[in-house]
């Protein structure tokens, strides 16, 4: 027995014996106490996965908050940036077109002048592309053109637009089709013209020239700019056909630098106006052919042509009445050969009739009609001589 | 979208004198001075792809002569710039010139005087 006790390996297995019971009653706890921690981790999981979908639709819902608030931001900025700019361009806009009226005037005044009217025209000259300039872009911005209190034939539709860029000499009218324009029209298609002229002549060789047809289609009429440059590649093409087609939807700051406004202001304008542009075709030398097509309803009844001469020969002071049409605007050997002088009217010469009756005292134009009679009688003799070629003694 | 300066008009020259002259130079004063009268050729047609204010200066020449100021103010135009599309014409045969007429022979100062007062007495009468 006392060996028994003796033996170590008993001792041992009692050792181990206790040791593996204090094990496993150690595991049990730490078993018990990890399904705990694992219980509440779960529950904590579960908590926190909620809070995090909370947290994402928060996130989710701030940041299309923010993006449609920087999308107001961005448009209150970019109305701002509008109303300033059409603040500050339109009396640019408006001063340029006093300075042309003043021209207008001063050309008449030193017309005789050789020197000073060729100076003069210079300064038109630039004086017209600034103001273009000035327009176009206070037309981008709200503003508005300047109303043309009269229809202008296409021709002089073209010529004005014509008049408005740098290398004016280089465009070609081929056409002077009988046709009007109405005068709430005139405007912007003389602007929009112009722009495609401008391009036209930018994007070509220095000299070649740029053609302007006008050709009638059932619907109206098409303004057709041809020119010999290198055509526009595809990313161009469908950004001009963006523009033009955006209404004048565009923001002015994505214009590029420097912004290039012809199209936005093209697109706006026929949108409003409602005639259409299209910048897409070839032209037969190869390089863009841009079109204008006004409707009907932007054009008036055909021009009268000139009319051949008639000699005049109606009482003088019921004429004096009379408004003149250009077309009787003739001088007749009537009571003295005497020349019935027009109102002036600032500018061109167009052929369309004017209807506004010039009103004047019966008195005023008798004493006006008899004082020209004295006059006429005065100089009738230097006039009715039949005498062709004379000499010149100047 | 309608604003107010839609309706504001225009009120310069719709088409400038630059165009209508097509940038050329001018021609001298004197080559047809102020008060030179000009008339139609006879028997002269219309060239066809005239311009306007050539068309109206056919017009007003038809009848008989006329002055160059004249034209220019039935025109509206610049007188340059009439002188221009004149002396074009001109040049082309379709326009007769004859020269001003010669200046008013001077008055002795007497007989204006004898005028002078003639007038006046017509007015206190």
């Amino acid at each position: 027995m006392t060996s028994l006790f003796e033996d170590p390996l008993l001792w041992v297995l009692l050792v181990v014996l206790i040791a593996a019971v204090f094990a496993v009653t150690r595991a049990r706890r730490t078993n018990v106490q990890l399904r705990a921690s694992n219980n509440t981790l779960q529950g904590e999981l579960v908590t926190t996965r909620g809070q995090l979908t909370d947290l994402q639709a928060r996130h989710s819902s701030e940041s299309s908050r923010h993006a449609s608030d920087l999308e107001e931001v961005r448009k209150d900025a970019e109305s701002a940036t509008k109303a300033t700019l059409k603040s500050a361009v339109g009396t640019l806009a408006t001063l340029a077109e006093e300075q042309l009226a003043l021209l207008d005037e001063l050309q008449q005044k030193y017309g005789d002048h050789r020197a000073f009217l060729a100076d003069l025209m210079l300064v038109d000259h630039t004086g017209s592309q600034f103001s273009r300039r000035t327009k176009g872009i206070s037309v981008l911005c709200g503003g508005w053109l300047g109303r043309r209190d009269r229809d202008a034939s296409v021709y002089d539709v073209a010529r004005s637009a014509q008049g408005r860029i740098r290398s004016f000499e280089r465009v070609r009218i081929h056409s002077q089709a009988n046709v009007a324009v109405s005068s709430r029209a005139v405007e912007p298609v003389a602007m929009v013209l112009a722009e495609l002229l401008d391009n036209a002549t930018k994007y070509s060789a220095p000299g070649s020239p740029v053609e302007i047809n006008v050709q009638a289609v059932p619907t109206g009429i098409c303004l057709i700019v041809d020119d010999a440059g290198l055509g526009m590649d595809q990313e161009t093409k469908a950004r001009a056909a963006s523009l033009l087609s955006a209404g004048g939807a565009v923001d002015i700051t994505s214009l590029g630098d420097p912004p290039k406004f012809g199209f936005a202001l093209s697109g706006k304008l026929a949108a409003h106006y409602g005639f259409h542009v299209s910048v897409d075709a070839v032209s037969p030398y190869g390089g863009v052919r841009a079109v204008i097509r006004v409707p009907e309803s932007l054009l008036t009844a055909e021009l009268p042509t000139p009319e051949p001469v008639a000699l005049d020969t109606s009482d003088e002071d019921e004429d004096e009445d009379k408004p003149t049409p250009i077309a009787s605007l003739v001088i007749g050997q009537t009571a003295g050969g005497l020349p019935k002088r027009r109102r002036r009217r600032g500018g061109a010469v167009t052929v369309v009739p004017s209807s506004t009756p010039e009103h004047g005292s019966d008195e005023v134009n008798a004493e006006t009609a008899s004082r020209l009679k004295a006059f006429a009688r005065g100089t009738a003799l230097g006039r009715d001589s039949d005498n062709t070629e004379g000499p010149q003694n100047q | 979208m309608s604003a107010p300066r839609e309706e504001t008009p225009a009120t310069s020259g719709f088409v400038r004198s630059y165009v209508i002259t097509g940038g050329r130079t001018l021609p001298s004063e004197g080559e047809l001075a102020l008060h030179a009268l000009v008339c139609l050729a006879p028997g002269r047609t219309l060239p066809p792809g005239a311009s306007p204010e050539v068309r109206a200066i056919w017009d007003l020449c038809a009848g008989g002569y006329l002055s160059v100021a004249e034209v220019a103010g039935h025109l509206g135009l610049p007188v340059g710039v009439t002188r221009l599309l004149l002396s074009d014409l001109a040049d082309q045969g379709h326009l007769l010139r004859r020269a001003e007429p010669p200046p008013a022979q001077g008055v002795p100062r007497p007989i204006l005087e004898k005028v002078l007062h003639g007038l006046e007495a017509l007015n206190i009468g």
